[in-house]
């Protein structure tokens, strides 16, 4: 852990530029938006594809290797396989689909309003949490639901309770459990209790929640263990890994993306009125990224790239790495930070962070 | 050649996934055979003929998903273009009854982005999409007892899938065919023609040479086929040439004849107009203005379309976009492609339009 790292310079907040160069950057950066646009086709078709086929070729031989195999180290050979079918299908494709970045293929497979895909959040629920409300008010107290998933303090700015002492603690139990917390994610029980939705309302969301979560459970704990016949608590074990290992990959890359030192928080005041140039700043300081080499990229969905993503959502993934350098020297060039690490030491930092702010605030801290 | 008969409740039913996931079932077998499919109807170019200068003819041969046309009927063809999905619809040159293989005939459209890429792109052994065939610019059953056909350039060619017909069935009726185009090297199936009127006294050719000759005035018509009248119709051209056509008819007292438009123009709305909405699913029509967001505009007629941040990136609002242009107010970008998807939010409309709404 190297958490004790200086961040990169945090210096500017909306406020630092002017008016005009925030229009400035707003034009430089729909420039290559404009770009990307303009040569979206073949090559991306190609990407999504293959990465499709990638994934169910995996599955295929994850779960033939967790059904049939008798040779010795064959579960654990069909437990990665089916983990690594499982973060690409959640990852590079779902993920991506839902955002509409393949819509213009015009291909009813990759269609981001039918899309579903093999975890227990449904995908009309992620839509409009993740899609609308984290991508729309990235980072803002108060509005964005993914800040600490209101499990973990992510930010001095959060009220500390004692309920925080314990925060790591209850950050490896959501770890573990993570499809579950995105699942329940916009189901918002807890508004519920504070009466700030109604019993109709609740319903409504749970709809969705209830259906999507009854069918995997039957796939992934009744058919194929089933179909094992007596080789059954083997698949349901080997299920239940790789739905595992899936989970704490998805949630390390996601942390990774906000919650490192160095990124930024705001107050509802502070983006009030905001300009898209400003919307563009508050995306890029909201975000942080994780280099490494390009497979890596695949396996996190891009959201290594987790700046570039929150800048253009909708831009077909893989061509993140391309652009980053040129959102990186924009950044420079307005003095905005970007923040940008290698694997172990964002996560580091993620997790020293985290333990510093279950911890209340010193006197000295909170001015 | 798998084939279901019928994909059934209990094969749609959500608990056999993923063994029911019909994308994934295709794509697997398509990688085995690119033609074989649970249920797209896919054909294979196996041969392409150089008609006139701008006018090819594509043979295709089908899997057995197609269900076999009617003379005169057309079909829509899904062709992936630089990793797009595109749309077209042609008119069936062939007659019934070839196995499984059909001929459309493209004329090459000035600017034409699809029409274009089939010509200069679409080769032997590609494999393209089809719908069903569709339309009913048919012959009856029982044939009247004098016809006249009218073809107008590229509009020759569900015509010719009828004269291929009957010559096959060996029905021999009266019949007048005008055939226009703008000169003799543009006649399309002009060899063909003349070769089968040859053999087939009733079958009289008229030509019109727009070139050389103008315009056709429709009165010309009556000239050139002086018991016009007596004659029951079949039409097919350019929208604007049968809009004239079906206009004298109706003033000469005639019965309108059967017709087949390929396609409207549409009218470009300037800024500060108003267009025509049709929202298919909820079987609304609505103005909207040119300038303002299309959602909006259909909240403000009582419409309720799904929506989010109303700024353009959560695709909240996206719909499908059945016919018509719509501009993009972030990016000034526009679709005009049939079965685009749009956001409602950042999108104005340049033209009438249909939404999957």
């Amino acid at each position: 852990m190297d958490g004790s790292h200086p961040p990169p310079a945090a210096s500017s907040i909306p406020g630092a530029l002017t008016r005009e160069q925030f229009d400035a950057l707003q034009k430089e950066l729909d420039a290559i938006r404009d770009e990307v646009l303009a040569s979206r086709g073949e090559r991306d078709a190609r990407h999504i594809r293959f990465i499709v086929r990638l994934a169910r070729w995996c599955a295929i031989t994850g779960r033939s290797l967790l059904h049939f195999g008798f040779v010795p180290g064959s579960w654990l050979l069909g437990v990665a396989a089916l983990s690594l079918a499982k973060i690409l299908e959640n990852m590079e494709v779902g993920h991506n689909v839902l955002h509409g970045q393949y819509d213009f293929m015009n291909d009813p497979a990759l269609n981001s309003q039918t899309y579903e895909w093999d975890i227990v959040c449904a995908s009309s629920n992620w839509r409009n949490y993740h899609n609308y409300l984290h991508h729309t008010h990235t980072n803002i107290l108060g509005k964005d639901h993914d800040l600490g998933y209101g499990v973990v303090r992510v930010t001095d700015k959060q009220r500390w309770v004692p309920y925080n002492l314990f925060q790591v603690l209850w950050y490896g139990m959501l770890a573990h459990f993570f499809q579950w917390g995105v699942a329940v994610h916009d189901i918002k029980i807890d508004y519920y209790f504070k009466g700030k939705i109604s019993w109709q309302n609740l319903k409504q969301r749970l709809k969705p929640f209830l259906h999507k979560t009854r069918r995997q459970l039957f796939k992934d704990y009744v058919l194929f263990p089933a179909l094992a016949l007596w080789n059954w608590p083997r698949v349901l074990l080997g299920n239940m890994t790789a739905n595992l290992i899936r989970n704490l990959w998805t949630n390390i890359v996601i942390f990774c993306g906000h919650f490192p030192k160095g990124v930024r928080v705001y107050t509802r005041e502070e983006t009030k009125n905001e300009s898209r140039g400003q919307w563009y700043v508050r995306q890029m300081q909201g975000s942080a990224n994780i280099e490494g080499p390009r497979w890596f990229y695949v396996m996190t969905g891009h959201l290594s790239h987790q700046i570039e993503h929150h800048l253009f959502p909708d831009l077909p993934a893989h061509r993140y790495p391309d652009i980053a350098p040129r959102v990186r020297a924009i950044c420079e060039k307005y003095g905005i930070s970007y923040c940008s690490r290698g694997f172990f030491r964002q996560y580091g930092s993620v997790l020293s962070e985290m333990v510093r702010l279950s911890l209340p605030p010193k006197e000295a801290a909170v001015s | 050649m798998p084939f279901l008969p019928s994909l059934s409740a209990v094969w749609r039913s959500p608990w056999l996934a993923p063994f029911n996931d019909v994308n994934a079932l295709n794509d697997l077998l398509g990688q085995v055979n690119a033609l074989w499919s649970i249920d797209r109807i896919l054909a294979r170019v196996i041969e392409v003929r150089t008609e006139t200068a701008d006018t090819r003819t594509f043979v295709l041969r089908t899997n057995r998903l197609w269900p076999g046309h009617r003379a005169g009927q057309h079909v829509v063809v899904e062709m992936e273009i630089d990793g797009v999905r595109r749309h077209r619809t042609f008119s069936i040159a062939s007659a019934p009854g070839r196995s499984r293989e059909i001929d459309i005939t493209v004329r090459r459209q000035p600017h034409g982005r699809v029409t274009g890429w089939m010509h200069e792109q679409l080769r032997p052994g590609m494999v393209v999409g089809l719908s069903a065939p569709r339309g009913d610019f048919t012959l009856p059953e029982t044939l009247p007892p004098r016809l006249l056909l009218i073809a107008a350039g590229s509009g020759i060619t569900p015509i010719m899938a009828m004269l291929r017909d009957l010559q096959a069935r060996g029905a021999r009726p009266d019949i007048r065919l005008v055939q226009l185009s703008r000169e003799p090297a543009d006649a399309i199936f002009r060899n063909e023609l003349e070769q089968l009127a040859r053999g087939w006294p009733q079958l009289q050719l008229r030509t019109w040479y727009s070139r050389l000759q103008g315009r056709l005035d429709p009165r010309a018509l009556d000239a050139l086929v002086p018991d016009a009248d007596q004659r029951s119709a079949w039409l097919c051209g350019p929208h604007v040439f049968m809009q004239a056509v079906l206009a004298h008819w109706q003033a000469q007292g005639r019965p309108a004849p059967q017709h087949e438009s390929f396609g409207a123009p549409l009218r470009r709305a300037a800024s500060g107009e108003r267009v025509a909405v049709r929202a298919l699913k909820a079987e609304r029509m609505f103005t909207a203005s040119a300038d303002l967001p299309l959602l909006q505009e259909a909240e403000s007629a009582g419409l309720q379309p799904k929506s989010g941040c109303r700024i353009g990136i959560c695709q909240t609002c996206k719909c499908v976009k059945r016919s018509g242009v719509v501009r993009n107010l972030l990016t000034g970008a526009v679709s005009a492609e049939p079965d685009e998807q749009i956001q409602l939010c950042i999108s104005a409309p340049v033209s009438e339009l249909s939404l999957e709404l």
